[in-house]
């Protein structure tokens, strides 16, 4: 008979192994018991498990005493004791990254074999994000092991290459009744075929597989120098305790806490969401409160930093949504209906007075001003806004026009930022005014956005016919506008393309077209206001250049060239070039041209010699430091990028007035492998109602409606309710439920794990929905 | 079917669920449901089974399972579940019930320690706890013994000479949980081992009736006594059943006792369940030496083979009754009725030996501590603990 004792942790697959291994020897004819010693601390606990392989009926049923081979799961498990009735010519397999040399000590004159099962389970993605298993790898070590041991003459190398795949069988006398220690082990060679078979038997897949076979190839067998001390038996245990003394409730106590190979801890990660924000807006908080619909916290948590979540929550190309978990699941989440419906219902906090002496001067009421101000303002300082317009709001106000981002929604939230401690001043700022400024003021940031348009000459005829976008929008916006019975060619294909189309068709044009020199998929515009154009009728051509305007039988027509993409540039965005053929060249009948080619910051306000770098102020210039922000610094053209930059440039100025740095430092950004997905239910994103395209395109009305509230539905607390809340915990308190032995505890917001009874199990970070509790090696 | 390797849980589950299965021309099978450990595997195992005319009734306890098992029964339908330690605690008000209607329903009771303090490894008591109450109680050493029992069980139960519940015993983790190669019947064999099930006093829509109504003493009483005479017709049932199994598929399960060297035996020992497995291993070891062990394994124990055993015990003069259960202020529950088999006969010494409790792991070196004491033994005294490790 051959007696095998695995010792190893609830949970780690040992009874298994003994299983598969009885298995193997089954399928070879042979009669087999497996069986483990279970108890009632379950996963983590130190667990032992028999195999006993024989030729005849097995009728022992007591646990294995004297083991010929002995496998140690889990290397903090290695201990003397192993050798417990171990007889001196059987093998002893350990799962360690140490080579059998390491354990001379321990194992004198031992025939010790040693794998690294765990990294080999861990590499095949064997076990759980938790808990590597690594039963079906130590197979393979097995499987090498036991058929080496069979041969007449045991390995004194590492590695017997070229062995051939069958090896001899024997069979085995009829155990004796009671063992005796001078037995020889024995073992039938077990070939890498056996364990192939037994795997399918189970069916263990091909991960289980490659491990096994990595394994069987990979395992290192020694017999360790110097004489093997004879077999020991079991020591006999601590006298039992009487229950009436103490404890009456159970057991001894047991601090399982020092079983424990790894400990779970918590971390609060970077939401991917809050990650990709251009204005660092802390997203997930702002959801969560909406789960509570609670619109006014939801609200106040925006504030923190930015001023316009209106206007975001209609205007923004939101990448949080295309960095959102749930985007790999089902669908992201509706952040920008979200932040709009918080804006939009949340309560505006009260006005707040200045409460430090130090001056600040903001140039430009763009987005990058207005956010520069409002958050130089909320930390204490007196801050005037210069606006050379009579109006705040900049590109918000002339270039968004009303039926994306209605004047009502901007003026709420330039009247929330005034009544910060902001005093606006409409004054056009030139560069002796700077000079001035400095002079007057602690501290000036700049941020006049993007003034001079970038042209296209398209020949003599298009004097008088061809117009600039922004100033297309500006001049619709004051009503000096009217594109009635034209043809209409927009040239680009940004956001002011989109806007200066839609615009012009609101506007009486007969038709509206859109000519952009590459394909629809490198077009800048926000996908939706691409699709919202589209459906209004507005054509698209894409892959076409404009080249010039000509006359011809009265009326106007531009000529233009037919594009091909090419490899991708800088920026990544592939290039166009000329498409060379027949058809390369066609007209297009147009009376008016509006180009909406982007535009380029005017820095003939800046001293003489002075260069902008994001990031970076001028000192030493002036009399007082000059900050940049905005499209004026860095061309990333968004609303959100500007609020972001404005806000920087207010912790910027703090921290050079003070010294005070309020820069936040995020932790690591949760990916979608942090995220337990199979616990979440699919559920379609809840998205924003809008006015059909008939209605919309004979006004100015807010095409957007977000998400509305009715008697029975509430879109945005369900919408928010499908918000994963990726690496930050909201209190699901799934880890304490699911916790088997109860030691871990949450009070308020402070969880408290008990690690004097934590065995390790892993099950507390394998069912955290969110990646915030995980396991660390002890 | 040849040799499957499987777990003594899952060859149970198997077990009866061929053997509901068999009754489908008939009026089907039910099981009522409800998991313990160790049992747990065997509620799993019949909930995956796909029955052609039968249910597997999940419910909220153990009580209510065998509730389900009465109900079941009581309209003619081959019933049966399973459980242990306390679940079967729980089960009790019911299990006696089953009884006294004369159900033939089959319970396997893993065996478990009743707790606290909590313990979920082997001891009888659990199963012994309702030996009063009208089952026949089988207690078995192995895998194959478990399932061949099983098919027994069924067969005994539904005779219309006897018409009793049977309880079908095994050790919880050593059988349960280990993993060993057994015989599964063929569906086939167990449809011509099985005959339909037929309960005489099933409830009839065309036959309205109450079953179980109060009773005065003397009809009590003549109850009882019915259900001692069907007691009492039990072995030689048993032994047609063995016969006919042998028949079907060529081997003979042991009946209600097995003797080991009975012939010229000094000393015997009386074990059942897997205990009995390692005290054949010592007798075997010991008798190679020379020394008069004979062994007794006792699987019957309601009713109590009282006959055989004295016929068995042949020229012995100490038996050796080994109880991994204890009847708290007095001692073995097998041994005091090994004791009232022999009361009378003062050359023979019976005595107890307690062994195993709580899962206590039962070696041939223990049983051998016991038999050296025992074959010194010119009388016998109170109860002996006998302590193992872990």
């Amino acid at each position: 008979m051959i007696e095998m004792t695995l010792y190893g942790r609830g949970g780690q697959g040992g009874v298994t192994l003994a299983k598969l291994i009885a298995s193997t020897y089954f399928n070879r004819g042979k009669h087999v018991q497996a069986f483990g010693v279970y108890a009632a601390e379950r996963s983590g606990a130190p667990l032992q498990a028999y195999v006993r392989i024989d030729d005849a009926e097995i009728t022992n049923h007591n646990q294995v005493r004297t083991p010929d081979h002995v496998i140690v799961l889990d290397r903090t498990l290695i201990a003397p004791n192993i050798l417990d009735g171990h007889k001196p010519d059987g093998w002893i397999l350990l799962n360690t990254p140490q080579p059998p040399e390491a354990f001379a000590e321990m194992f004198p004159g031992r025939n010790v074999a040693c794998l690294d099962a765990t990294s080999i389970a861990v590499a095949h993605g064997l076990g759980t994000r938790t808990v590597p298993i690594v039963n079906t790898t130590l197979l393979g070590a097995v499987a090498k092991v036991l058929g080496l041991a069979a041969s007449p003459d045991a390995p004194r190398t590492r590695s017997a290459p070229g062995r051939p795949e069958a090896l001899r069988t024997r069979d085995l006398p009829r155990a004796s009744d009671v063992p005796r220690t001078s037995d020889v082990p024995k073992a039938i060679g077990l070939t890498f075929k056996d364990v192939t078979e037994t795997l399918a038997q189970s069916k263990f897949g091909g991960a289980n597989l490659e491990a096994a076979r990595e394994a069987f190839e990979s395992v290192r067998l020694e017999k360790l120098p110097g004489a093997a001390a004879a077999p020991k038996a079991r020591a006999p245990g601590a006298p039992p305790k009487d229950l009436l003394d103490a404890d009456v409730g159970g057991m001894p106590a047991i601090r399982t806490g020092n079983w424990a190979t790894r400990q779970p801890q918590r971390h609060q990660l970077t939401p991917p969401c809050n990650h990709a924000c251009p204005a660092g807006n802390d997203i997930q908080a702002f959801v969560q409160a909406l789960q509570r619909n609670d619109a006014t916290e939801a609200l106040s948590i925006l504030l923190v930093t930015t001023p316009l979540p209106g206007v975001c929550g209609r205007v923004c190309p939101a990448p949080c949504m295309d960095a959102c978990n749930r985007r790999i699941f089902d669908e992201s989440v509706n952040i920008r209906d979200l932040e709009r419906y918080a804006a939009d219902h949340g309560e505006l906090p009260p006005p707040t007075q200045p409460r430090r002496e130090e001056r600040v001067a903001v140039v430009g009421s763009g987005p990058a001003g207005l956010s520069a101000a409002y958050h130089v303002a909320r930390l204490g300082y007196p801050v005037t806004l210069f606006e050379s317009d009579k109006e705040l709001g900049g590109v918000l106000r002339t270039g968004i026009p009303a039926y994306r981002l209605p004047r009502d929604v901007l003026d709420r939230e330039i009247r929330h930022i005034l009544s910060c401690g902001v005093e606006p001043c409409h004054k056009r700022v030139t560069r002796a005014d700077l000079v001035e400024l400095t002079q007057r003021f602690a501290a000036v940031f700049l941020a006049t956005g993007l003034q001079q348009a970038r042209g296209m000459d398209l020949g003599p005829e298009a004097d008088g016919r061809v117009i600039e976008g922004l100033d297309f929008l500006d001049r619709a916006r004051r009503g000096e506008e009217s594109t009635k019975q034209q043809e209409v060619i927009i040239v680009g294909g940004g956001n002011t393309a989109m806007d200066a189309a839609r615009t012009a068709l609101r506007l009486g044009a007969r038709h509206v077209r859109i000519v952009y020199r590459r394909s629809r998929e490198e077009m800048p515009a926000i996908r939706e206001e691409i699709d919202e154009a589209l459906e209004e009728g507005i054509a698209l051509d894409e892959l076409v250049q404009p080249l010039r305007i000509f006359r011809e039988k009265g009326a106007t027509m531009l000529t233009c060239q037919r594009m091909k993409l090419a490899e991708p540039d800088a920026d990544g965005r592939r290039r166009s070039v000329p498409h060379v053929g027949e058809d390369s060249h066609f007209d297009l009948r147009c009376d008016r041209v509006i180009l909406a080619l982007g535009q380029s910051a005017d820095v003939g306000i800046l001293p003489e010699g002075a260069e902008v770098r994001e990031g970076e102020a001028l000192v030493g210039m002036t009399a007082a430091p000059v900050f940049f922000g905005g499209d004026f610094a860095s061309n990333e053209g968004t609303v959100s990028a500007a609020i972001g930059s404005g806000r920087r440039a207010a912790l910027h100025i703090h921290r050079t007035l003070t010294g005070e740095d309020l820069f936040p430092t995020p932790p690591p950004v949760a990916g979608p492998e942090q995220i337990t997905m199979h616990i979440f239910e699919h559920a379609p994103r809840h998205d924003g109602r809008a006015i059909p395209p008939a209605a919309r395109r004979v006004s100015f009305e807010e095409v957007r409606r977000g998400l509305v509230d009715d008697p029975v539905f509430h879109p945005a607390e369900d919408e928010a309710n499908r918000c994963f809340s990726c690496g930050v915990c909201n209190l699901c308190d799934r880890c304490v439920h699911y916790c088997p032995e109860g030691v871990l505890l949450r009070c308020g917001e402070e969880f408290q794990f008990d690690y004097g009874q934590c065995k390790g199990c892993g099950v507390c970070a394998s069912v955290c929905p969110r990646g915030v509790v995980y396991m660390t090696e002890l | 079917m040849g040799k499957a390797l499987i777990t003594g849980n899952h060859a149970a589950g198997y077990a009866l669920s061929v053997c509901g299965e068999a009754n489908r021309s008939a009026r089907g099978c039910v099981a009522g449901a409800y998991p313990i450990t160790p049992q747990t595997e065997i509620v799993e195992y019949l909930r995956g089974f796909n029955f052609s005319r039968g249910r597997v009734v999940p419910v909220e306890s153990e009580h209510s399972a065998m509730a389900v098992c009465i109900g079941a029964a009581l309209n003619g339908a081959r019933a049966f579940t399973a459980s242990s330690a306390n679940g079967l605690a729980y089960m009790v008000e019911n299990i006696f019930a089953a009884g006294y209607y004369r159900l033939p329903i089959v319970l396997i009771a893993v065996n478990r320690t009743l707790g606290p303090p909590w313990n979920i490894w082997v001891d009888q008591g659990d199963s012994l706890m309702f030996r009063d109450a009208a089952w026949i109680q089988f207690y078995t050493e192995s895998h194959q013994d478990l399932v061949d029992t099983v098919l027994l069980a069924f067969r005994v139960a539904e005779d219309p000479r006897i018409l009793l519940p049977v309880c079908v015993a095994l050790d919880g983790f050593v059988v349960s949980h280990t993993l060993m190669g057994v015989e599964l019947p063929e569906q086939a064999q167990v449809d011509r081992f099985l005959p339909p099930c037929h309960v005489p006093h099933r409830l009839r829509v065309d036959h309205p009736a109450t079953v179980g109504g109060l009773t005065w003493p003397k009809e009590t009483a003549h109850h009882r006594r019915q259900i001692q005479s069907a007691m009492e017709r039990v072995p030689e049932v048993l032994e047609e059943a063995l016969d006919e199994f042998e028949k079907v598929f060529g081997r003979r399960p042991d009946g209600a006792l097995r003797v080991e060297h009975a012939e010229d035996a000094e000393q015997m020992l009386v074990a059942c369940n897997t205990m009995a497995r390692t005290a054949r291993r010592l007798v075997e070891s010991r008798q190679s030496e020379g020394e008069k062990l004979g062994l007794i394994k006792l699987k019957m124990f309601r009713p109590f083979p009282r006959r055989q055993l004295r016929e068995a015990v042949g020229k012995a003069k100490r038996l050796g009754v080994l109880d991994r259960n204890h009847s708290a202020g007095s001692g073995g529950v097998f041994w005091g009725e090994v004791a009232a088999t022999f009361q009378g006969r003062s050359d023979l010494v019976v005595q107890n030996y307690i062994v195993g409790l709580g899962g206590g792991d039962v070696t041939p070196e223990v049983l051998g501590m016991i038999a050296d004491d025992l074959q010194t033994r010119m009388t016998a005294g109170e109860p002996i603990w006998q302590e193992v490790g872990v």
